[in-house]
């Protein structure tokens, strides 16, 4: 009996803290359905419901919101800096865990330390940098900026190669193969989970990220902006009194493409990030 | 080190006729070795050595004492409506170019040394008679032998690019005064030395960055620690609770959780931000249940306020982000938990039960230590990502006001970590100078701490307990 | 050898992306430097803007930056058309672009050289930009002066030392009250006391951001406490004054007697839209930006009137206000300088302020314009121009604002002990000196 009622009281308890995750989520589902636009203090459920946020968001952009361009330019950028920093990763991560060479231990150190500095504090100079090479405003900028670094995030995927036995790479050595072999035919088919887990991770990045994006995209054309720049700018003052609703049912949009690629990647995920780990 | 410029000196004396000459024109010795493609590319990079240093970074490299001297000055010819400016000097691209023109300079000197020494090793190889490696062949090494070169040049220069000019660049700003009547291309800024590490750490009555800098220090290291441990604690109490024998449905669990991850952190992190608003709907239903009013009897809640100001005041404000942050991170951490402890080796948790030990011995004695060991480099990782946790913050006092003139005269409010700080100070305020200062002590904060963290974390000999 | 693979291809990749990138600009700087001597060296003819039309060779490519407001931009695009139409013989490309008037200084000081030709901008970032050196000064009108066609006010707002910097587009951005005339009487909204206390009979809230430094002053203008820019930057500022007759502390606590009213609530503009529109609050202290919102809210009774007197010491004193402008600036690293100022005289003329006016409820900075029939007589105008007399030219430096607003946030709160002391430190921050190095 007591155990049954502990089995209870770990449902009761489950329930209880997924309805507080789940709060907000509703409430953004609920208020992207709202005929409202602006933000509803008063009431959790809206009083009239509609779908024309929706509407708005796909078919009317107008000179503040063209959400189909944003979400456009987020894919462009998202699977462009996915291919290269994936690529980055698993090519720095190769050389630092599988390789020999004097100046890999300096050079791991070395990683290290340029992480401590707040990212924050260079994006001005980031910013004049790409200047010189002439690539501010545009996507490609973006691109460079969001995947250029990517090499020094290579620790997790590290650690993931050094679980793979050495043998394998040994005995295909032996047999003649070049590094290059067994990095393309060996390595990599080895290591799905960890390919996922960063595609994801680098995936993400130009979703999220609105401070770097509003600096380098200098055009007030909202054509040219990436989703979280132009989201962001719809909650601005002078706006989120007639856009809320509208920045809410860009919200969920944007979940979606990236929770399917979730729930189907959920296991890779977690054996990626703790096969990293393990070992970090 | 001694030996890297005695190999140099060795070879310019030992070194024939072709290797000698290489001190000059850099492909000669391969030229004269029969390496004749690698040749000509050591003279094409020498030529754009010199091309580059010469017609770009050259005037640049010598403005750099002053960062400038000239000022930018405009005639507008009213009769054409067009305009001419004279030959000014930018302090920004000075220090820019400069430090891009000593950076390619200092690569050009390793580059040269160790070409000597390797035409020098070819020499040797050539009178030693042996196989002098092809061009191809030097190709097919960069795929095998030298792989890794061929592997980190491209992240390499990625890394430079926007990484090591951009750090260099902003460390330097620090010894200026760039700040809002200093900007270039207008004006011009120049050195200063340390006076604005001096500034940080005065306190008269308007100065106040010392006063400020050792409080948004304290709240950000309470942070970054709380931040770290409550959802790292949260998640593996998490894990635990869903992957618990007995709990039935365990994907559902999980994936309503994990939904959480799926809209992008600046989404929720502004939607929750609205919902505390001071006017938000969370206050309006509190004043309506009449929790407001029960708050401001037990005094929690200044009588002034008609709301609580979950986001507006400091205290409360504190507390509230840090609980937000939870929210935020614990299904991430629960995710990674969660494969942690499918890891535990089952030996040892068996052994343990046939010994007798009940749950929670179970959980502090094997499976916190193994998650401590498995998780430890990552957390201190994690602290630093909290140390330099912009998103958070920024997002969710948007609408703070500080009340304390002290913070107010140095721009700040007590809910700011360092880097919101310079955030504002850099695009608010156009004060560079400062903001780079305090970008340097985050960065020794960090240091410091990793330093700490991983000698503590890896020194303790504990790797063979758990493989 | 490794590490001079490394090198070798560090070097050169360098090289290459750099001697890419800096020829170009080069190159670009040398070309403008030379057709800009060969203009000058051709033409000098009288009519200026022929010379220009006639040195045009080749699209004009200029950027605008104004509002994200639809209205804004729809009526700015039909503007620009207009502009387009007068000069047929040139080919134009003119871009608009949404940037909010509040962040324009900001944006522009990032990278003056990639800002918009000309953009919209509040007065109050005039001094920054003219300190960066970002805006070219109206050295010369062409088809009309804007000197006399604006009202005096807005010329000296333009204006720094003299010298005009900005063209004023218009002189609504100040604040005055709106107000639902539903439930208050015109003899309500004549004073703070009468406002709450008919606010709180009714069960009603009245709005106002007092915690905001700039409707913060309304207050100690109002008292004749003085705050002001000087010349390098710095603020000077009495607010603490105990010689006057109002003292700081007077005021400081009327504030916080308004504030105590349970009708009060201190709130930023989306909150007291929200509320009028939910028909809890019944006036709020905001400027033209929010005229649709209220209107929208009130109905039949919207209404809007000079700012209420309050109480201090025991008499009814009238509260100040900032009177704020909006200007159009050519920025001086322009390409196409010519172009952009007479770009931006065309959307600060009388017929295109008029225009703008209608269609964004904002009032014209143009005496002509503002005198107009269909703009005249919008009630927040009206308002606007009652309050007009008791408002200041917002002359301020940076470092009035967050201490400022700490000041106010102290007094909404009214958790202070000492209110002189709380003052003295507002006033020793406020007009703190600027660190020269």
């Amino acid at each position: 009996m007591k155990k049954k009622l502990k089995v209870i009281w770990k449902h009761v308890l489950l329930t209880i803290l997924s309805a507080i995750w789940l709060i907000p989520i509703v409430w953004l589902l609920v208020t992207s359905l709202s005929a409202y636009k602006g933000i509803n203090t008063m009431h959790f459920f809206p009083e009239k419901w509609s779908l024309d946020n929706y509407a708005q968001l796909f078919f009317r952009p107008d000179t503040v919101a063209n959400f189909p361009a944003w979400f456009r330019n987020s894919m462009i950028i998202g699977v462009a800096c996915c291919i290269i920093s994936t690529s980055f990763v698993l090519m720095v991560a190769y050389a630092m865990s599988c390789m020999r060479f004097r100046a890999r231990k300096p050079l791991m150190s070395f990683a290290i330390i340029l992480g401590m500095f707040p990212g924050v504090l260079s994006m001005i100079a980031i910013y004049f940098v790409m200047k010189l090479i002439g690539l501010t405003n545009s996507m490609l900028g973006l691109i460079v900026i969001y995947s250029a670094g990517s090499g020094l995030g290579y620790l997790i995927c590290k650690g993931f190669f050094d679980t793979i036995p050495v043998s394998l790479r040994e005995s295909a050595k032996l047999e003649g193969a070049s590094q290059l072999t067994i990095f393309t035919k060996i390595v990599i088919p080895l290591s799905k989970p960890i390919i996922v887990y960063t595609v994801i991770n680098s995936f993400l990045t130009p979703w999220m990220d609105f401070v770097m994006a509003k600096l380098m995209i200098r055009s007030k054309n909202p054509q040219d902006w990436t989703v979280a720049m132009g989201l962001y700018n719809l909650v601005q003052r002078t706006l989120v009194g007639n856009y809320f609703s509208v920045f809410c049912a860009g919200g969920i949009i944007v979940a979606i493409p990236i929770s399917v690629l979730f729930i189907i990647m959920q296991k890779f995920y977690v054996e990626g990030i703790t096969g990293g780990a393990v070992k970090g | 080190m001694k030996k890297y410029w005695k190999d140099f000196f060795t070879a310019i004396k030992c070194g024939d006729i072709w290797t000698r000459f290489s001190l000059l024109v850099m492909g000669v010795g391969y030229w004269g070795h029969g390496q004749v493609v690698k040749g000509i590319l050591m003279c094409l990079i020498e030529l754009g050595f010199f091309f580059f240093t010469g017609k770009v970074s050259w005037q640049y490299i010598t403005k750099l004492n002053t960062l400038g001297t000239v000022q930018r000055e405009e005639v507008l010819d009213l009769t054409t409506l067009t305009k001419t400016v004279n030959d000014y000097d930018n302090s920004l691209l000075i220090l820019l170019f400069g430090i891009i023109g000593i950076l390619t300079i200092a690569a050009f000197v390793l580059l040269y040394i160790s070409n000597l020494k390797a035409v020098y090793r070819l020499q040797m190889m050539k009178e030693n008679g042996e196989h002098i490696p092809r061009f191809t062949e030097d190709c097919q090494e960069l795929v095998n032998g030298k792989f890794h070169v061929t592997l980190l040049t491209l992240p390499g220069l990625g890394v430079l690019l926007v990484n090591i000019i951009p750090i260099i660049f902003m460390i330097c700003i620090a010894f200026t005064n760039y700040d809002l009547n200093h900007q270039p291309p207008t004006y011009l800024f120049t050195w200063v030395g340390l006076n604005n590490f001096k500034q940080l750490f005065t306190t008269t009555t308007t100065v106040t960055f010392g006063y400020v800098f050792v409080r948004v220090l304290v709240w950000t290291l309470v942070w970054a620690l709380l931040a770290t441990f409550t959802t790292y604690f949260g998640g593996i109490l998490l894990a635990k609770l869903i992957n618990d024998r007995t709990v039935r449905c365990k994907k559902l669990w999980r994936t309503l959780f994990v939904i959480t991850i799926a809209i992008p952190q600046f989404v929720t992190l502004l939607l929750v931000g609205k919902m505390f608003g001071d006017y938000g709907i969370v206050n309006g239903i509190c004043s309506r249940i009449g929790l407001t009013q029960f708050l401001q009897n037990i005094g929690l809640v200044s009588h002034g306020l008609s709301y609580i100001p979950f986001l507006s005041k400091p205290g409360w404000a504190h507390v509230m982000i840090v609980m937000i942050n939870i929210w935020v991170g614990v299904p991430f951490q629960m995710l990674s938990a969660t494969g942690i402890l499918m890891n535990i080796p089952n030996d040892q948790l068996e052994s343990a039960k046939i010994d007798g030990a009940n749950e929670r011995q179970i959980f502090w004695k094997i499976t916190m230590p193994y998650m401590l060991f498995v998780t430890g480099p990552s957390l201190i990782t994690a602290i630093i990502g909290n140390i330099n946790n912009f998103n958070v913050i920024y997002l969710l006092t948007s609408d703070y006001v500080t009340s304390n003139m002290n913070f107010a005269n140095s721009n700040a409010r007590e809910v700011d970590l360092l880097v919101t700080w310079l955030f504002t100070l850099t695009n608010d305020y156009s004060n560079y100078k400062m903001a780079s200062v305090i970008g340097i002590c985050v960065f020794i904060i960090c240091a410091v701490l990793t330093l700490v963290g991983f000698t503590r974390m890896i020194a303790g000999n504990r790797e063979e307990e758990f493989q | 050898m490794k590490k001079k693979m490394i090198a070798v291809l560090l070097v050169a990749g360098m090289v290459a992306s750099l001697t890419v990138g800096c020829g170009n600009t080069q190159e670009a700087a040398n070309d403008t430097q030379k057709t800009d001597d060969s203009h000058a060296a051709e033409t000098k003819s009288d009519d200026a803007v022929a010379n220009l039309i006639a040195g045009t060779d080749g699209p004009v490519e200029l950027t605008l930056w104004c509002a994200e407001t639809e209205q804004y931009q729809t009526v700015m695009k039909q503007l620009v058309d207009e502009f387009e139409q007068q000069y047929p013989d040139v080919e134009f490309d003119i871009t608009i672009g949404a940037e909010s008037e509040a962040n324009c200084k900001d944006d522009v000081l990032v990278d003056v050289e990639n800002a918009a030709d000309v953009f919209v901008f509040a007065d109050d970032q005039l001094l920054d930009l003219v300190n960066a050196g970002a805006l070219q000064s109206v050295d010369a009108t062409f088809t009309y002066d804007p000197t006399t066609a604006n009202s005096k006010e807005a010329v000296d707002a333009a204006s720094v030392n003299g010298k005009m910097y900005a063209y004023p587009l218009t002189a609504s951005n100040g604040y005055f009250l709106f107000y639902n005339s539903d439930y208050l009487t015109e003899e309500d909204v004549s004073s703070w006391d009468n406002l709450l206390a008919a606010a709180e009979k009714q069960g009603k809230t009245v709005g106002m951001e007092v915690s905001g430094a700039w409707y913060l002053y309304g207050f100690f203008s109002g008292a004749d406490l003085e705050m002001y820019r000087n010349d390098d930057g710095s603020n000077t500022c009495n607010w603490n004054a105990t010689d006057t007759k109002y003292t700081g502390a007077d005021v400081a606590t009327a504030v916080t007697e308004i504030c105590k009213s349970k009708a009060m609530v201190d709130c930023v503009n989306e909150d007291a839209q929200a509320f009028a529109l939910n028909g809890e609050m019944i006036a709020d202290v905001n400027g033209t930006w929010a005229t649709s919102g209220f209107k929208e809210a009130y109905g039949d009774g919207y209404a809007a009137a000079k700012l209420p007197t309050f109480t201090v010491d025991g008499e009814q004193v009238q509260m100040g206000s900032f009177a704020g402008y909006k200007f159009v600036g050519v920025n001086s690293y322009s390409k196409d300088t010519g172009w952009a100022m007479l770009l931006a005289e065309y959307i600060t003329n009388e017929q295109s302020q008029k225009a703008i006016g209608v269609a964004t409820g904002e009032g014209p900075s143009n005496i002509n314009a503002a005198a107009s029939e269909e703009i005249a007589a919008a009630p927040a105008l009206a308002a606007l121009s009652e309050q007009s007399q008791y408002a200041d030219l917002q002359r301020v430096g940076n470092n009035y604002w967050d201490p400022a607003a700490a000041l106010g946030e102290s007094l909404v709160s009214g958790d202070y002990t000492d209110v002189q002391k709380l003052l003295d430190e507002a006033v020793e921050g406020i007009t703190q000196p600027i660190t020269a190095e």
